[in-house]
């Protein structure tokens, strides 16, 4: 697959087709990728594809100027096409370069299956349908669901839905949707009570560094309603009800445009589990309207749209 | 300065609780699902074995995230203010790494400059600080390469060094030699312990693998500073959001708003970040409103501005920047791969 990215990756480059290439090379540190956005074709042997290719790259689309070729997993490839019928990107400014996926391996997940730090582990290899972990010389395999990201766990589109090249054959969900949403089942069976309780507890750590804000595809105002001061919606000082308002506020503007790529909460220092509420409003956003983001460019984005058959009679 | 006191680590707990009794002691914790400095709970010591470094640096016990500065309340007679109550414990900061005391060091320069921060200030008199050397480094930390150690013992009140089952006190300060003199049932050091803790300091030295070439840097850094290309491409994949200033011991930007409604309230600071693109926009504007002069301003501010008013770099090494990225932005590949002018 690497090899096949970096050949289309140098003809892209080569005939004039694209002015950048953003995937993802190896990162700083062991195991992880990090973000690659080259110009030049001799760059592209940096390039990789592994089960560690965390990011959502289509984040950035709306800042990079310029025809671009961009890698992109199943979940990506939606952001790009909401991106396109939100207007934000132009197809034909793009070229997508489209990985199958099959998960994405949440070190974090690893750290705790081992109780080892992910730099103390010698290797962390998908086998098939399985990892193989080596800690102190000592080979460890567990399934592969065990330590995928939740939001990878039971996707219905790791293929991209949208692409110019494929790298592969399409693939299939790794596992049930069960898994997927643990956390948030949990949540539901909660009383309004004790899940008020909960969420305090989660927003009183939160730092308000808006990484959860600024890794976020569908998050691409210029000005964001949290940093208006004529109304000050929000107050900047990071209190928890504060917190939390951003919180939910940012995915209400995000409804009908989440993928469920699970950024906002793998990029959260403080360990809030974010995408709880992302999926939530995910599932509520398909069940009020049948709608399920960046699956068709043509669409118009959800909220902008009005059809005589809408569940609600307020607005019908 | 080698030390003639150690403590079996069963005893911790025990020293703890003797330590109680003048400070309010806080320790690593992860209770609140984030790795960071907590009130010691009287009886928990197992971060002895989960422990390397918090997530949130110790800064916060004397910088915290947000503090009130003053509460207000209009009456017919105009404004009154009121300084809020002053949490004056004393704070033993046990386990402290190296890297983040002296990055403590650093944060005193910059809040008595000029103008001597009360908060700031406040917290940080009297307090103690117990060092813990680091037998098991990341591999993010480069703090070798700024001066320090695993075991540098130069910020700490007390050094304490992993030997095994036991950990060998060392007291560095006036403060700590009392301390330690006033506390009853230490074991006295034999000379194989020396030798087994200047073998953990050797071996544990060695493990901070990473590393950056700091001589001449701020030179480096003044020549490319308009090479607008070079820090462009380097700060393309950065996204802007705040953890690196954030979790970073050294770095000390607040912004200040009041909380009020109708006719009282209270001032807060809480902390703020140059890589923001609205930051400082409340005065006037940020003129660092493209990314790459944020990006630039941060490496540059500690690595050529601060040593020009402190003569020290304001980088500590301690990784975080690095391991909480979500883009693996590594300030140590933009330090290593400066150009040099043709």
């Amino acid at each position: 697959m690497e090899q096949k990215l970096r050949q289309e990756a140098k003809a892209l480059l080569e005939q004039g087709r694209v002015d950048y290439i953003i995937g993802y090379e190896k990162g700083s540190l062991k195991f992880t990728t990090t973000p690659l956005i080259i110009k030049d074709k001799n760059d592209v042997d940096r390039l990789v594809v592994n089960p560690f290719i965390v990011n959502n790259l289509s984040v950035f689309l709306t800042e990079i100027r310029g025809r671009i070729g961009i890698v992109a997993k199943g979940c990506d490839s939606r952001s790009i096409i909401s991106l396109i019928q939100d207007n934000k990107v132009s197809r034909e400014d793009v070229v997508i370069i489209g990985v199958p996926c099959s998960g994405i391996i949440d070190l974090c997940k690893v750290e705790r299956l081992v109780g080892e730090e992910r730099d103390e582990l010698d290797d962390v290899t998908r086998e098939g349908d399985k990892v193989v972990i080596v800690v102190d010389g000592r080979k460890r395999e567990f399934p592969i669901e065990k330590v995928l990201f939740d939001n990878c766990l039971g996707c219905k589109f790791p293929t991209p839905q949208e692409y110019d090249v494929l790298l592969g054959e399409a693939t299939s969900p790794v596992s049930e949707m069960t898994a997927s949403r643990a956390r948030i089942a949990e949540l539901e069976g909660m009383s309004s009570q004790e899940r008020w309780n909960f969420w305090k507890g989660e927003f009183n750590r939160c730092i308000r560094c808006y990484a959860c804000r600024n890794v976020c595809p569908a998050c691409f105002c210029e000005r964001c309603f949290v940093e208006e001061t004529e109304p000050q919606w929000v107050s900047p000082i990071p209190k928890w009800q504060d917190n939390l308002m951003f919180q939910m506020t940012r995915n209400i503007h995000v409804a009908g445009r989440c993928t469920d790529c699970g950024e906002c909460e793998r990029a959260c220092p403080m360990n809030i589990p974010l995408r709880s509420m992302a999926r939530k409003m995910y599932e509520i956003v398909e069940e009020l309207f049948s709608y399920e983001a960046g699956l068709d460019e043509a669409a118009p984005p959800l909220l902008t749209a009005y059809e005589a058959v809408e569940a609600e009679d307020l607005i019908r | 300065m080698a030390g003639n006191k150690k403590i079996n680590k069963r005893d911790i707990g025990k020293l703890l609780n003797k330590w109680s009794q003048g400070f309010t002691v806080f320790v690593p914790s992860r209770e609140d699902k984030v790795t960071a400095f907590a009130k010691w709970d009287g009886v928990n010591t197992n971060f002895m074995e989960w422990y390397r470094n918090t997530v949130i640096s110790p800064k916060t016990n004397f910088f915290p995230l947000m503090e009130e500065m003053f509460s207000f309340r209009e009456e017919e007679d105009g404004y009154h203010t009121e300084l809020p109550s002053s949490d004056k414990h004393k704070q033993l900061i046990f386990g402290i790494r190296p890297c983040d005391a002296k990055a403590l060091s650093i944060l005193d320069m910059a809040f008595k400059e000029g103008y001597e921060d009360p908060y700031y200030l406040s917290r940080r008199k009297d307090s103690l600080l117990v060092g813990l050397g680091c037998t098991n480094p990341y591999d993010s930390c480069f703090c070798t390469s700024l001066g320090g150690g695993p075991f540098d013992s130069t910020y700490v009140d007390i050094m304490l060094i992993d030997i095994g089952d036991e950990l060998l006190i060392e007291e560095v300060t006036n403060a700590g030699r009392e301390l330690v003199a006033r506390t009853a049932g230490l074991e006295e050091v034999t000379e194989a312990d020396k030798a087994r803790a200047k073998e953990v300091k050797k071996s544990s030295y060695n493990k901070v693998t990473k590393k950056i070439n700091t001589e001449g840097i701020q030179k480096k850094l003044q020549a490319c500073f308009e090479d607008k290309d070079f820090w462009e491409k380097v700060s393309t994949k950065c996204l802007s959001c705040g953890i690196c200033t954030f979790l970073c011991p050294t770095c000390y930007c607040f912004d200040i708003n009041d909380d009020s409604f109708k006719k009282q309230g209270a001032r807060f600071r809480s902390w703020d970040s140059c890589a923001f693109p609205i930051y400082t926009r409340m005065p006037m504007e940020n003129p660092r409103s493209e990314k790459w002069r944020r990006v630039r301003q941060r490496v540059c501010h500690k690595y050529e501005f601060f040593p020009i008013d402190f003569d020290v770099i304001a980088c500590v090494g301690c990784g975080r920047c690095i391991r909480q990225c979500p883009v693996n932005w590594d300030i140590t590949e933009i330090l290593n791969n400066l150009p040099t002018k043709a």
